[in-house]
């Protein structure tokens, strides 16, 4: 009797914390979606639809739609690219790629929060980095994160220096992993750098691609604290997220139906992506042996 | 292989430097006097990290960093390779199902927990509570899987040969499994702690009350207290910012290959 209870005495305590605080809570959110509550009154009354359709009818919710689509269909493939090619290039194990892998990690393990302060630093108007670059060569100022076309672009930069070097390092695995053979077999066959590129290093990492655009993308539709610290979703929504308004909505205003209603839509939106990826991807990413 | 280019090699490491200009510049600044800053002048000070330290209370958040990334460390890890375990050596009812709850929880976006787990812990009393940063972070679906695939790759046959000796699954676990697990449950307690340090949206919401501010918190606070750009310290915010991120590069520093193998094993298994 023991013996059989043993392994799922191994598994409680994760799969209890795992219930309490990933599982129990999606149903909860949904229920509490279609309920109108302040966190104080004593009655939650239902409500149908109404925080949905409060949603849908609001510039607000539009306006964070459109700015974080944005933000991940700009910054997520620029990010893979990027890390391609920088992983190409960092692949021999000498201490020169060594050094570039750890710099080019480094910020992927610092406190965003921090991360945000320093370029808040530097794009700020008066005192920043950037502007006295500017200067320097005699080109005037520019209100980095004061104008609206600017803010969220001086996002995408920043998001993109502090995750680039993951990408890099999951990418400098998978391509550890492909092997020489097909390298030589190429240059006996004597086929040019791109040609090489295109035709054999980005099929081969196929996977290692699927992988890094799935969690980016998740990642980039849940961005938040960059936002926070650096912008607050202004000038004038400019850089306004998702997360940033279900923060917003939910505690700052403490609109717990409607948060919850942007918290399921933001959720089924992301199931949705990541189904269709499997479609459109997933057929792709069988070219490991 | 040849020898690497000098010169390649010089501009390669220009460009590392380039690259971290902005942090390296923060923490050089966080070491000069305000005037010194603003009059673009050089003169050394620790004060920006005695006023941090003393005045805005950052030698408490520091601590309360330490002491919430520690917790959610050792719980995490301890029930994560439990788990693990069971889910390496086990079939039994359900263990199928069981895991894929465990790996699905990968793909779910943690925003959708946010208010509920927040009225959780407010009806259990948690609010303002180091229990209240933690709990929600304990479990962690990665590490179980990360650890699931590791153990499978140690031979059941030193397993076996334990039990032969009237080992319990419990003795097996510690004396065998988690010896031979050490460079994996190593690099997954980096990169929890590591998380949990860098954590900022959960304390925001969990955490009124000052004293009990992480690092991220007692940051965002101190920068965003006088909005209004000429009115902001900056050596004073970059000393906080430094205290923040100092001791993540220098464990960074210290154990940079177990952390880039870890993030690598995870990624191609």
């Amino acid at each position: 009797m023991l013996r059989r209870m043993t392994p799922y005495l191994f598994v409680l305590p994760l799969l209890a914390f795992i219930a309490v605080f990933t599982y129990v809570p999606i149903v909860q959110s949904m229920n509490l979606s279609v309920r109108e509550w302040d966190f104080l009154s004593p009655t939650k009354p239902f409500v149908g639809l109404d925080n949905y359709r409060l949603l849908l009818d609001s510039r607000e919710f539009w306006n964070a739609l459109r700015v974080t689509a944005v933000f991940a269909i700009i910054s997520v493939p620029l990010r893979l690219l990027l890390a391609l090619f920088i992983a190409t290039q960092l692949l021999r194990e000498t201490w020169v790629s060594r050094i570039m892998r750890g710099a080019l990690f480094l910020p992927a393990v610092t406190s965003t929060v921090a991360i945000g302060v320093v370029f808040s630093w530097v794009f700020s108007t008066d005192y920043g980095m950037m502007n006295a670059l500017l200067k320097s060569i005699g080109l005037p100022k520019i209100a980095w994160l004061q104008e609206p076309h600017v803010a969220l672009w001086v996002l995408i930069f920043v998001n993109t220096w502090k995750q680039l070097g993951y990408d890099i390092i999951i990418y400098i695995a998978g391509l550890q992993a492909i092997g020489p053979e097909l390298y030589d077999a190429a240059a006996v066959d004597g086929g040019r750098k791109g040609h090489v590129f295109r035709r054999i290093t980005v099929p081969l990492v196929m996977p290692t691609t699927y992988f890094l655009l799935m969690i980016s993308v998740i990642e980039a539709f849940q961005v938040f604290t960059i936002v926070d610290v650096m912008t607050k979703g202004g000038p004038a929504g400019a850089t306004d997220m998702l997360v940033n308004m279900l923060y917003r909505v939910g505690f700052n205003l403490f609109d717990i139906g409607v948060g919850s209603a942007l918290a399921v839509l933001l959720f089924i939106l992301l199931i949705t992506l990541a189904v269709i990826k499997s479609r459109v991807i997933g057929r792709k990413v069988h070219y490991e042996a | 292989m040849k020898p690497s280019n000098p010169l390649i090699s010089g501009l390669a490491l220009a460009a590392g430097l380039l690259f971290l200009s902005p942090v390296l510049y923060s923490i050089w600044m966080s070491f000069q006097t305000a005037d010194a800053y603003y009059t673009g002048t050089i003169d050394f000070t620790l004060s920006n990290f005695e006023l941090a330290i003393g005045q805005y209370n950052f030698a408490r958040y520091l601590l309360n960093s330490i002491i919430v990334s520690g917790l959610v460390t050792l719980i995490g890890l301890a029930v994560a390779t439990c788990a693990a375990f069971a889910f390496a050596r086990y079939t039994f009812r359900g263990s199928n199902l069981l895991f894929g709850a465990v790996v699905a929880t990968l793909m779910i976006p943690s925003h959708i927990t946010l208010i509920p787990n927040y009225l959780t812990l407010a009806k259990a009393g948690l609010l303002d509570t180091y229990a209240g940063l933690v709990l929600p972070a304990i479990s962690n679906g990665f590490a179980a899987f990360f650890l699931r695939q590791y153990i499978r790759g140690i031979p059941r046959a030193l397993d076996e040969a334990a039990y032969m000796d009237g080992a319990s699954p419990l003795k097996v676990l510690w004396r065998v499994i988690i010896p031979l697990s050490k460079p994996a449950i190593l690099s997954m307690g980096l990169y929890i702690f590591i998380s949990e340090w860098n954590n900022y949206i959960w304390p925001l919401v969990a955490i009124g009350r000052e004293d009990l501010y992480t690092l991220q918190i007692g940051l965002a606070r101190l920068y965003r207290v006088n909005p209004g750009e000429d009115i902001i310290n900056w050596p004073l915010v970059m000393a906080a910012s430094t205290i923040t991120i100092l001791p993540v590069i220098v464990g960074f520093v210290l154990v940079e290959r177990h952390l880039i193998r870890g993030m690598m094993m995870g990624a191609v298994k």
